[in-house]
């Protein structure tokens, strides 16, 4: 084993002091931060009516609507459950569809390596990331508003919350790219366009496809969420039988909507790693 | 004839390329020795307007280059094909069409852009992936050949380029010796062959020596030494490289008597 000199430490003490003598400010300042979060969060307890009790009678509440639930039965409705689930899935495969259309010639302006500008991405930054700032739930809310309900509204929430959310991944995923591949480009005497083209696109459309799939997926729930709302498709069927408390019917739906998420997933796994493997792009 | 006429370029304060000044006649196999950080890739990339120069010219048959912007600055560089250590081939395309990149200066840009490539553009690529035994790896992925054969589609695609300069940075350093000769004799015999004039920056003096007809050493960004490979005296080439040595030891005088162990531990506390 190795043993170092004795340090002078008379000596480094001298010269810093910082390190050996640390300010009480500094010293206090975490236990402080702690003491003052857990303070908020009681408050936070207190002020929203916090209550085991409350709890514990809803645990009881709860075991008995899953005893109700069993076992999960569609009733006469299978035909209109599987219509809505149909419907559900269009909505998260649409919305995501058009959101990565328009949200890619964005992403390219919102990206450092094409728009080197400061003043010029600035905007267009500010722009997706006021856009993401809304949830999809209350554009859906708005979109009822504006073209009435049903599953074109719930079309455009996805489209236009996601389009703020691929704007900012896509433009990462254009930041992330390699510089000498589309030096390459530029160096034959290719112009922006073909540095796009070829040197970009193949890199990121890999990227930006495995995000778009797993939007699909995470979708297909938003999609079920804002159908409560009234954007159509399975979750206004679930909200309805909640509604009238036809567990069994709320607990059948609610598998219709696992065994199609995880299909989704499963369909989305092959996908992607069809898209990564190992042929030529485009 | 490529004139450069006090070209300097600056990084901050730093001139990476300080005051060169040469011409270059057609056909000539031109080596840009010097040590790492001398200013040689910014030398290449400034002649293929990759990097901008702070000051000075390029005269090419007369015309200034670096006044040139779009179209003709485009076609400037596709005449002045680039050559990179690293390849800089688009990994995900395939070998044909990176290649073809090597012709989007001459063909429409909606051609190129939907990739209907014209017949002869392809038959142009195929034949020189021929030429370097590359044509049958021609649908395979950029990225799943080996440096050697990256480096010889990059150099398929500055030739398809039908260029009148071939600018080559560094194109063996990161291949070993069978594929630095397979490498070298490509730039050679397309040298000689299609007369096109070739300007190759080199880590390796004996490489320098074998393949080129004229070297070029820059030190510090400054040009220090133009002229026939056998007029490289040791001398001349111990200072072009040496310095590296002298430099080191100037540079950081903390350096020194870190070789006696701890007690360097104070010097570097106390500096
Ligand atoms: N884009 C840049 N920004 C700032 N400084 C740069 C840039 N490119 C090069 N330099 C600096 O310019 C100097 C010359 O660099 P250059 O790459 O031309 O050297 P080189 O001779 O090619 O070295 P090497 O043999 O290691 O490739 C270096 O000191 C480098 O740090
Ligand atoms: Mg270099």
């Amino acid at each position: 084993m190795t043993r170092l000199p004795a340090p002078d430490s008379v000596n480094l003490r001298d010269r810093y002091p910082d390190v050996f003598d640390r300010p009480l400010s500094s010293r206090l300042a975490i236990p402080a931060m702690l003491l003052g979060a857990f303070g908020i969060f009681v408050l936070g307890l207190v002020e929203l009516e916090f209550s085991p009790a409350r709890m514990l009678a809803g645990l009881n509440q709860l075991g008995w609507i899953t005893m109700m639930m069993i076992p999960p039965d569609p009733g006469s409705s299978l035909p209109a459950y599987l219509v809505a689930l149909g419907e559900t899935l269009s909505i998260a495969l649409l919305g995501t569809t058009l959101a990565a259309i328009f949200a890619l010639p964005v992403s390219l302006l919102a990206a450092r390596n094409i728009v080197p500008s400061n003043i010029f991405r600035f905007p267009v930054r500010r722009f997706l990331d006021s856009i993401r700032g809304v949830d999809t739930l209350i554009w859906a809310l708005v979109w009822i508003n504006v073209v009435g309900l049903g599953p074109f509204a719930g079309v455009l929430a996805i489209a236009v919350s996601d389009f703020g959310a691929f704007g900012k991944l896509f433009s990462e995923a254009i930041e992330a790219a390699d510089r000498k591949q589309v030096e390459g480009i530029r160096a034959s005497g290719g112009n922006t366009l073909h540095e796009i083209r070829f040197g970009l696109i193949p890199q990121v459309l890999p990227v930006i496809a495995g995000q778009v799939l797993y939007f699909i997926e995470s979708n297909t729930r938003s999609a079920t969420i804002i159908g409560i709302v009234g954007a159509g498709g399975i979750g206004l069927q679930l909200a309805e039988q909640i509604r009238v408390l036809e567990w069994q019917k709320v607990s059948f739906l609610i598998l219709m909507i696992l065994v199609a998420v995880a299909a989704i997933d499963w369909i989305s796994g092959k996908l992607r790693f069809a898209i990564i493997g190992k042929r030529a792009v485009i | 004839m490529l004139v450069v006429e006090g070209l300097t370029c600056r990084f901050g304060a730093k001139a990476a390329v300080d005051d060169a000044s040469f011409s270059i006649a057609p056909g000539s196999f031109v080596g840009v020795i010097g040590r790492s950080g001398a200013g040689k890739s910014t030398l290449l990339r400034m002649i293929n307007r990759l990097a901008e120069p702070s000051k000075g010219r390029i005269l090419f048959e007369g015309v200034d280059v670096t006044a040139l912007r779009g179209r003709d600055l485009r076609q400037w560089r596709a005449r002045s094909a680039m050559i990179f250590q690293q390849f800089n081939l688009v990994g995900r395309l395939d070998v044909l069409t990176n290649v073809l990149m090597g012709r989007l200066a001459d063909i429409p840009s909606w051609r190129s852009l939907t990739q209907i490539w014209p017949e002869r553009d392809k038959a142009l690529a195929m034949s020189a992936l021929e030429q370097f035994d590359m044509a049958s790896l021609a649908a395979q992925r950029a990225d799943q050949l080996s440096g050697g054969q990256q480096q010889r589609v990059a150099i398929a695609r500055a030739l398809v380029q039908e260029p009148d300069i071939i600018l080559a940075d560094e194109p063996i350093a990161s291949l070993d010796p069978r594929n630095t000769r397979i490498v070298m004799d490509a730039l050679l015999r397309i040298n000689k062959h299609f007369g096109i004039t070739v300007i190759c920056n080199l880590h390796s003096l004996d490489l320098a020596r074998t393949y080129c007809d004229r070297l070029i050493g820059m030190s510090a960004g400054r040009i220090v030494f133009d002229g026939a490979p056998a007029t490289l005296t040791e001398h001349i080439a111990r200072e072009l490289y040496d310095l590296e040595a002298n430099e080191v030891m100037g540079g950081a005088p903390a350096q020194a008597p870190a070789v006696s162990g701890v007690p360097a531990l104070d010097t570097a506390a106390a500096a």
